[in-house]
């Protein structure tokens, strides 16, 4: 290694736009495999990588590659994006891209002010430019090769309390973004704005407004301060350039006498046109929930046979426990079962999809038992479906909790408006599985059991060899048989995992990488076994 | 070059504190802090620099009083047995030591100052500002708040004693017989990081490298002092001195930086 001055670099500036390998809409369309670019890898949202170099039959040798400690981390849940080998991870106000092969930094990108609430959920790229929400409501774009800070598009006010931990979605050149917390009583809406500028072009409101349809299912003045929030990251037919976006709960959450009706679009599945953002149908799941089953889990796009019929679905592993099918070029409702054993709140659904309440199971001053808890019987963390084994798999969570009410006054500024809460039922304790779902019947194939493990949080991803890995609250993360569900690898981080997993592969090398705890952990075959 | 600097800047870097007593903290600092904090609060191995570029701990008055007059419990940091009064000058001190050019920008024509920074300095080639410009150099959009007017002006005139991480200048050779130039963003033994000429990063395991040439001089050119005016260069530093993010409440000083 010589030094010398006078390297001569200066003749060749690269201009300011440079030709850094830009995403294109294209490549967001095409998910290449090496690559994994949106939250779900891939607009269909099914989480199932391609590759194949790590399989059933040498999973066994996978190995940790690297660790990436976050500083002042502290139960991830960003989903890593990372485009030629560059992978950008972020926590609440953060965000860093690291080499994929290494962990080692490249750069890093501090939000000022650094509001203090988390989680964040993940970047978005598009063109040069890696985009974020922050903690003060911001949407955030960044130059891709240096963290340069290139605009902020103002959200909302996080005075009012709003914030932003939801990872963007670009589609074509906009960039799709939701907002939180519902549980304020501050209603949500979902909006995109110019990925170039950051002006926003759309802004779809989920509660609706007097005089518009829906405003009905309120009663008085309900609707003011009614939630229906968009914070976790939706799907999209390119195809029917639908964006699809689960909504989240009602407020006040447990006490549903103050807002008598449906209470639309709360815990609605929504399909919006992703030009103008104009609701083309909807389906709701929970109507007046008192819960707190915000319906925002990951609508998942399938096409498949149902009942000797080819047709666009879309399917969703609700937090109340029910496994939906919908035909999403319609929004029609096809079939929904339980995925959970426990589920003591409705008897079933009727041939529409509205849920057969139990009539005694809603929150009292003296406490419900209500299963599944409001925790929900899944999440946030994601789940996947292989089209290889026609599963859907689900990281999801058995167990009940006590749930109680309140009056409660909604006051401005992002204080709670929840009328109260929910306890674990303590004859009914918590314990996490995943399961395998057959993708039309909503029958459980095989369960996976994560023995001590009570909390969920870490999503799932499929890949072609033959595999499902998923992580538990004791930090392991683990690969399992897509057929059958057995344990084939495990590796223990030493941290909760409350994240979902990516895969991609750089120079010919086909990683794994999950966030777990403060950290991010990437896996890959040792030389010699990914030969 | 120190001179045109007092000439044109008298007293700045304190601008905002009485000059009288910053310099009777210092030395009272000098006499007391030094073995552990090193000369103006700069480095030593025994305690932490009190006044380089990271984030601090304790930046309110209060907060550096009572760590100094009380010690920081369970900590090296010993509590002193100065009376109050002196401890509120090294507190005004080390305030001094952190402040930054948005603390107290100085006197020039700033429309003139970015006409050269886009145009004669041609320093938007290299530098972002609020989203502009190139990417070789560190974005300076908020460099008002992250550097003192000195330390700005010195980045003008005087050449670095070393390059800065992440803009160290570099020719690899890969094994393949390729070329690349650019900047290392990081390295270590196994891997390098690099972005190149063409804005375009490159992830480089140590295997794939034949060679790497590390350049001696940055980047940055530092002889603004004879290439611009002592009017053009006041009114350079005088647009850099205002550029800083907006933020709500207080400032933070000298608020992390990325890379
Ligand atoms: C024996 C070594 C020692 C001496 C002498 C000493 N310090 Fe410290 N100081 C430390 C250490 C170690 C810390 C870090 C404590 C911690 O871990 O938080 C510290 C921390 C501090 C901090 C807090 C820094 C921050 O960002 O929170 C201040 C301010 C400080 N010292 C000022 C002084 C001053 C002024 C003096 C002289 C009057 C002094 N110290 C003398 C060792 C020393
Ligand atoms: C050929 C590219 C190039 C040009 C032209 C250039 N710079 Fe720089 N500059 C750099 C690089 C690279 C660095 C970082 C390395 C260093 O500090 O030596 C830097 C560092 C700086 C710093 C220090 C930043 C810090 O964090 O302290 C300042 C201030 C600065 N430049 C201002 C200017 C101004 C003003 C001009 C125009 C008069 C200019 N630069 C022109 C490449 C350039």
């Amino acid at each position: 290694m010589n030094r010398r001055s006078a390297l001569k670099l200066l003749s060749s500036l690269p201009a300011a736009a440079a030709a850094q390998a830009e995403v294109t809409y294209d490549d967001l369309r095409k998910a290449d495999p090496k690559d994994w670019l949106t939250y779900q890898g891939n607009y269909n949202a099914q989480r199932h990588s391609l590759l194949k170099q790590v399989h059933t039959g040498n999973v066994a040798d996978l190995t940790a590659a690297w660790i990436y400690h976050v500083p002042n981390a502290n139960r991830l849940q960003c989903v890593p994006i990372v485009v030629d080998g560059v992978m950008y991870i972020s926590q609440p106000n953060e965000v860093y891209a690291l080499d994929g092969t290494t962990g080692r930094l490249i750069w890093s990108y501090n939000h000022e002010p650094a509001l203090q609430r988390g989680p964040n959920r993940g970047v978005a790229v598009y063109g040069n430019k890696v985009y974020v929400g922050t903690p003060d409501a911001y949407l955030v774009a960044l130059d891709a090769r240096t963290g340069s800070l290139l605009w902020k598009a103002k959200l909302a006010d996080a005075k009012d309390g709003y914030w932003a931990p939801v990872a963007p979605l670009a589609i074509k050149d906009k960039i799709i973004m939701g907002i939180a917390p519902g549980d304020h009583g501050l209603n949500g809406w979902l909006d995109a704005y110019s990925a170039e500028t950051g002006e926003r072009l759309w802004r779809w409101h989920s509660i609706p407004r007097p005089g518009e349809p829906g405003n009905e299912t309120w009663a008085g003045d309900s609707w003011k301060t009614a939630g229906g929030d968009t914070w976790l990251t939706g799907s999209y037919d390119p195809e029917l350039n639908v964006v699809y976006w689960g909504i989240g709960n009602p407020a006040p959450d447990f006490d549903g006498d103050v807002r008598k009706g449906d209470n639309l679009y709360t815990e609605c599945m929504v399909a919006l046109d992703a030009d103008t953002g104009k609701l083309k149908w909807y389906f709701q799941y929970t109507p007046h929930d008192v819960h707190d089953w915000d319906a925002v889990e990951v609508p998942v796009l399938v096409d498949a046979d149902f009942k000797g019929r080819k047709r666009k679905l879309l399917v969703q592993a609700n937090r109340n426990g029910f496994y939906y099918v919908l035909d999403r070029v319609t929004g029609e409702f096809l079939h929904g079962s339980p995925f959970l054993k426990r589920l003591n709140w409705a008897t079933g659904l009727t041939k529409e999809g509205r849920p057969i309440r139990v009539k005694e199971v809603i929150p009292t001053t003296q406490g419900t038992r209500t299963c599944p808890a409001t925790a929900g019987a899944t999440n946030w963390h994601s789940p996947t479906y292989s089209p290889d084994t026609n599963l859907f798999y689900v990281a999801m969570m058995e167990g009940c909790g006590i749930n109680y009410k309140s009056r409660d006054t909604f006051r401005p500024g992002g204080m709670p408006y929840m009328a109260t809460g929910y306890v674990e039922d303590p004859e009914a304790p918590w314990q996490t599985y995943v399961r395998a779902l057959d993708l039309t019947t909503g029958a459980i194939q095989w369960e996976y059991k994560q023995v001590g493990s009570k909390r969920y949080g870490a999503g799932l991803i499929s890949t072609a060899g033959g595999l499902v890995f998923a992580g538990d609250d004791q930090g392991f993360f683990t690969a399992l048989d897509a057929r059958t569900g057995k344990p084939l690898w495990h590796f223990n981080t030493g941290q909760q995992i409350t994240a979902s997993p990516v895969s991609y592969s750089v120079k010919g090398k086909q990683y794994l990488s999950v966030a777990a705890g403060s950290n991010i952990v990437a896996f890959a075959l040792h030389g010699r076994a990914a030969k | 070059m120190r001179l045109a600097w007092l000439v044109l800047f008298p007293l700045l870097a304190f601008a905002q504190h009485d000059p009288a007593v910053v310099a009777q903290g210092r030395e009272l600092y000098n006499r007391s802090c030094t073995q552990c904090h090193g000369a103006d609060g700069t480095v030593g191995d025994r305690g932490p620099a009190l006044a380089a570029r990271r984030r601090y701990i304790r930046s309110s008055e209060e907060d550096l009083f009572n760590a100094i007059k009380n010690g920081i419990p369970g900590t090296g940091m010993p509590g002193s047995a100065l009376p109050p009064d002196d401890v509120r000058k090294i507190v005004t001190y080390i305030r001094s030591l952190r402040a930054t050019a948005i603390d107290a920008p100085i006197e020039g024509n700033t429309a003139k100052g970015e006409a050269i920074f886009n145009g004669k300095g041609r320093c938007r080639d290299c530098h972002m500002v609020n989203g502009q410009g190139g990417i070789i150099g560190p974005d300076l959009s908020n460099i008002a708040a992250e550097r003192s007017i000195k330390a700005i002006h010195e980045g003008l005139t005087v050449p670095r004693p070393h390059i800065p991480t992440g803009f160290q200048p570099v020719r690899v050779v890969l094994q393949s017989g390729a070329e690349l130039r650019g900047i290392l963003k990081n390295e270590h033994n196994f891997s390098l990081q690099m972005l190149d000429m063409n804005g375009k990063l490159h992830l480089l395991s140590r295997d794939e490298v034949k060679e790497v040439e590390y350049d001696t001089q940055s980047l940055m050119p530092t002889n603004w002092a004879q290439r611009l005016t002592p009017e053009e260069l006041k009114d350079l530093v005088a647009f850099l001195s205002r550029q800083a993010r907006p933020v709500d409440g207080p400032r933070q000083p000298n608020a992390r930086r990325r890379r």
